[in-house]
């Protein structure tokens, strides 16, 4: 019996964060749902499409630019010894602790008006905040990869580059893919560096707070729904991809 | 074919130092030594995934030293066999002939799988295996593009003890079919004793002696050597012309040497019995190993280690503390 009353422990304090995380999801979408009309016409106003379509473009060429400049950094994180590699990884980790509207500030003090109101501008804010996620799960993505077996694939005539191509990449590929979509996420929530650096072009989620204060809780909501609702397609798409190929190859 | 001349690699906790040895054509050179003896790094370094320190490796006369692994043709198979886990068992043994764009690729493939018996797994995962398949596995894909040499890394060493032995006969066999040269590291005994046409003692990053089997086991070149081999019982004695004195004992010898020796004795060659022998002695402990027993002697105040089977220590009723006579059936110089 005693065995029971930790697991009822286990239980709440385990769930407590897990009801914190879902309800307000929960909560937006039903409200939402008993206001369906307002989503369409939301649906309908060009203003709201054009943010989506800015969010969802800027985060995308976010995702590429980190991917392609994340995982042969990764790649070397995970394969190479050097001395001041634990600098290096450090840099990689600061721009998650520094407070986002601090950065955009030190953006446009370093790159001025060159990325005022323009899509590098949104592009760079992203890329800034969000290019950890690739870097880190790549490198450890190519450190679960048996060092043997690109020793082996050497040994049976592959150079360097195809070993990288043949062997190394498909096999870190679900982790790093898991990077991106992390990348993603984290691109398109990005609000602080973009409000300073680029309010135009403008993109959803600042658009949700244009809203917000300019015509109430009622006008926003259905600008947050639609950005809650792409998030969660993509996140649940993109992991479905990653459990699968992770799956094919168990 | 492959030679090492004086190759030295440090790296991590691992360490060989001055490697030198020759393997022939169609030999099979089994290097045999305690684990973190740097076999493995020695492997790696033959097979160009590090370059050594100091030191030259040659193929056919050509210095390979600095050669990438990629350029060697020499095909490794380290000890988890390293197959690709993406790949199918097929894939896997095709890599190599894709690379080289072979034009006979499926043909290929398939006498390999045929010979190894891998046939029906050719379409399986390599993770949904069994051990013993992954092995054959491992050795198809390096065997398929007819490398100069074969590494092989502690093969057999995640085998069961039946399939461990079925293997190594069909090695023997899968030699005779495509005739290649193997280098292949060790810690048993009983591999290198089977398959080895010569070996090499490997201990703490020195190739300390090769030769033919029976002449490394039967001749150890050193005490090292000889502890290494299971010559429990080294003692330093001395050599009038006559016999050698070790200890109060004296052992006959022919030997025309005198001055001081070192006489290693292989617990097997120790004779406990109580009815006769040649020198008295006393049971100091009796460790029963299951069919075979060790046996500790007090001998004039040497320590010596008898290995006889059990069942004779119950039929004799040996024990503890017991005066037994022993004789020794031969022993060796160093």
């Amino acid at each position: 019996m005693r065995r029971d009353y930790v697991d009822y422990f286990l239980i709440f304090f385990g769930s407590f964060l897990i009801v914190y995380i879902v309800l307000p999801i929960a909560v937006i979408l039903v409200f939402q749902a008993f206001d369906f009309g307002m989503l369409l016409k939301t649906l309908h106003d060009e203003m709201v499409l054009e943010a989506l379509k800015n969010t969802l473009v800027t985060s995308a060429a976010t995702m590429l630019i980190s991917l392609i400049f994340g995982v042969p950094l990764g790649y070397v994180l995970a394969r190479k010894d050097f001395r001041g590699k634990s600098v290096i990884q450090g840099i990689v980790d600061v721009p998650i602790v520094i407070p986002h509207s601090v950065v955009g500030i030190m953006l446009l003090i370093t790159f001025s008006s060159a990325i005022v109101d323009n899509y590098v501008g949104i592009i760079m804010a992203m890329l800034f905040v969000s290019a950890s996620f690739t870097i880190n799960s790549a490198r450890d993505g190519f450190l679960a990869v048996d060092e043997n077996l690109e020793h082996v694939a050497r040994t049976l005539g592959a150079s360097k580059l195809r070993t990288f191509f043949t062997i190394s990449l498909p096999l870190a590929l679900p982790s790093i893919l898991s990077g991106a979509i992390m990348t993603f996420a984290r691109a398109m929530s990005e609000v602080g560096s973009i409000l300073i650096v680029a309010y135009y072009p403008k993109t959803a989620q600042i658009l949700v707070m244009e809203y917000f204060e300019n015509y109430g809780l009622r006008a926003s909501r259905p600008i947050a729904v639609l950005l809650i609702l792409i998030s969660l397609a993509m996140f649940v798409t993109l992991r479905w991809i990653v459990g699968r190929r992770r799956h094919a190859q168990a | 074919m492959l030679k090492l001349e004086k190759v030295s690699k440090d790296w991590k906790e691992f360490k060989i130092k001055d490697i030198e040895f020759e393997v022939k054509r169609n030999e099979y050179f089994v290097i045999l030594g305690p684990s973190g003896a740097g076999k493995t790094l020695l492997l790696e370094t033959i097979a160009g995934i590090h370059i050594p320190d100091s030191g030259r490796i040659y193929m056919d006369g050509v210095d390979v030293t600095e050669l990438p692994p990629e350029k060697r043709e020499i095909a490794y198979i380290p000890q988890n066999y390293a197959l690709f886990p993406h790949m199918s068992v097929y894939e896997n043994i095709a890599f190599g002939l894709r690379i080289r764009k072979a034009d006979d690729i499926d043909e290929t493939v398939r006498r390999l799988a045929e010979v190894l018996g891998i046939s029906h797994l050719l379409h399986r995962k390599p993770k949904t295996l069994s051990g013993g398949e992954q092995q054959r596995v491992a050795i198809a894909r390096a065997l398929a593009v007819q490398p100069k040499i074969l590494l092989l890394d502690e093969p057999f060493s995640n085998l069961d003890v039946q399939i461990r032995s079925k293997l190594m006969e069909e090695i023997k066999r899968w030699r005779r079919e495509f005739e290649f040269t193997a280098v292949h590291v060790t810690h048993s005994f009983e591999e290198a004793f089977c398959l080895a046409d010569r070996i090499g003692i490997m201990l703490n990053g020195r190739l300390v002696q090769t030769g033919k089997p029976d002449d490394v086991f039967l001749k150890p070149k050193n005490e090292e050597v000889a502890r290494f081999l299971g010559y429990e019982n080294v003692f330093e004695g001395y050599a009038d012309g006559s016999g050698i004195k070790i200890g109060g004992i004296t052992l006959n010898s022919e030997v025309a040497i005198s001055g001081k020796v070192k006489v290693a004795i292989r617990p097997e060659d120790v004779i406990v019995s109580k009815r006769d022998g040649k020198f008295e002695a006393k049971i100091e402990s009796i460790e029963s190993l299951g069919f075979a027993s060790k046996i500790t002697l007090s001998m004039n105040g040497l320590k010596l280690k008898a290995l006889t089977t059990t069942s004779k220590i119950v039929e004799e009723g040996i024990k503890e503390g017991d005066r037994v006579y022993v004789s020794l059936r031969c022993f060796n110089l160093l």
